[in-house]
């Protein structure tokens, strides 16, 4: 699965992923959609840190981390960090995550998105204001889903899944 | 390569340490006001073109409507047009006779005040203050600082603006602080935001007539908000035994969550100071 990923993850395609998750993150979102919505960016660039780390790495997370903190009108910051820290986790993990099947490899993205998603709430505390809640943690959920059909989908495109998922 | 022979602990102890300065650069000295304008110009023409679908819709759905329910809502709102009126002969008289007594007074006139309609462009998802984007910025006017209400009621306050957009902090969002009156009684107060798409009536002793029905209403003593716009219900009063003060839950009246045009109210500079 590495290899066809890695010759078919070009700069393009790539780009092509990472501005497409920033569209649908600009989509006017409302009421339990916005609370659910799966953090499209993060799945996007972990993905590609796991597959691509030599082109996606620290320096993109921190970029699009800034950009997230700019569309939610959060501090500047919040996001980059808990992105960076992200990225970190999944190129410790890499090895290991490459070799699972869809829903286990998203069983292990769950702790590394909840560790994301507590470092943003723990930079937006110490920097602004304490919680509301834990509502913080649903997109994590929503995250792991998501990385879940991301993850079946390449297998499926790269046609390897169907009798290993049988 | 430099970068490329640093272990990945290294990369990101840098990246962290920058991260942490970001933060401290925003929150202790507001630097970055420019980033965030250059974000915006960048995003906003993704903005008006995802939220053009949604837009579309809303119009052909309205382009179907039957013709029955229009004929019903105009009678309506001719019905209303008509008590409108008479409320509006009515405050006409009041203003006439308010500027005369004022005028005796020798009382400051109250500003007059401008409108700037705005559409909602994007809600934000910070987890910490709840915000709305709106698609009119610094090039109709717009400030920080200055109210935005719906049709029912105060919806926030605008707190940063980029050439074509603005960010409304809400009512209801964590920390945000409303001075207040009950119109019933015409006690005055503070509201605060719970973030829960709530707010608190905070620090009223224990012996304050309130009941749930209750409406507040901007007081206008903060020089932000123009006084009586209405903010509020009250929903649950309750005493507590360890504190001095009532714990009182009230439901925002502009529709937070749901309106999709709003009004920012943009005072006229005074015109007299004695």
């Amino acid at each position: 699965m590495n290899v066809s990923v890695h010759a078919a993850g070009s700069w393009r395609r790539i780009f092509g992923t990472l501005a497409l998750a920033v569209l649908l993150e600009q989509l006017p979102w409302s009421g339990w959609a916005l609370i659910a919505r799966p953090d499209f960016v993060l799945v996007g660039v972990l993905f590609w840190a796991l597959h691509q780390p030599t082109r996606v790495g620290f320096a993109t997370a921190f970029f699009l981390g800034l950009l997230a903190d700019f569309q939610d009108g959060a501090v500047f910051g919040q996001h980059a960090i808990a992105y960076v820290i992200g990225v970190y986790l999944v190129l410790y993990l890499r090895l290991r995550l490459l070799q699972f099947d869809p829903s286990r490899q998203a069983a292990q993205m769950f702790p590394i998105l909840l560790g994301v998603q507590f470092a943003v709430l723990l930079i937006g505390w110490l920097a602004v204001n304490p919680p509301t809640g834990l509502g913080i943690l649903i997109p994590v959920l929503s995250s792991t889903v998501l990385w879940y059909l991301v993850a079946l989908f390449v297998r499926l495109l790269h046609g390897k899944g169907a009798q290993d998922r049988a | 390569m430099f970068a490329r022979r640093l272990g990945p602990t290294a990369r990101l102890m840098i990246w962290l340490l920058a991260g942490l300065s970001c933060v401290v650069v925003d929150v202790r000295y507001q630097a970055l006001d420019g980033l965030r304008s250059g974000f915006s110009l960048l995003l906003q023409p993704v903005r008006e073109v995802t939220r053009a679908p949604v837009d579309v819709a809303a119009e052909l759905t309205g382009f179907f409507t039957r013709h029955r329910l229009l004929q019903k809502e105009r009678d309506a709102l001719l019905a209303e047009q008509a008590q409108l009126l008479v409320g509006v002969n009515n405050a006409n008289e009041l203003a006439r006779e308010n500027a005369e007594l004022r005028a005796l007074l020798r009382l400051q006139a109250r500003p007059g005040q401008q409108v700037v309609h705005a559409a909602l462009l994007y809600q934000g998802h910070d987890w910490f203050a709840q915000r709305l984007t709106l698609d009119q910025g610094a090039g109709a006017g717009l400030r920080s600082g200055l109210p935005v209400v719906d049709a029912d009621g105060l919806v926030g306050q605008v707190t940063r603006v980029y050439p074509g957009s603005s960010e409304v902090t809400l009512v209801s969002s964590a920390e945000q602080l409303t001075p207040v009156f009950v119109e019933r009684t015409g006690q005055r107060g503070l509201a605060a935001g719970s973030g829960h798409g709530q707010l608190e009536l905070r620090y009223m002793p224990s012996h304050t007539d309130l009941r749930p029905g209750d409406r507040l209403m901007t007081s206008g003593i903060d020089r932000v908000y123009p006084a009586g716009i209405p903010v509020a219900t009250v929903t649950r009063v309750s005493r507590s035994q360890s504190s001095p003060y009532l714990r009182v839950d009230c439901l925002p009246l502009a529709g937070l969550d749901r309106s999709r045009g709003v009004l920012v109210l943009i005072a006229a500079p005074q015109v007299t100071t004695r």
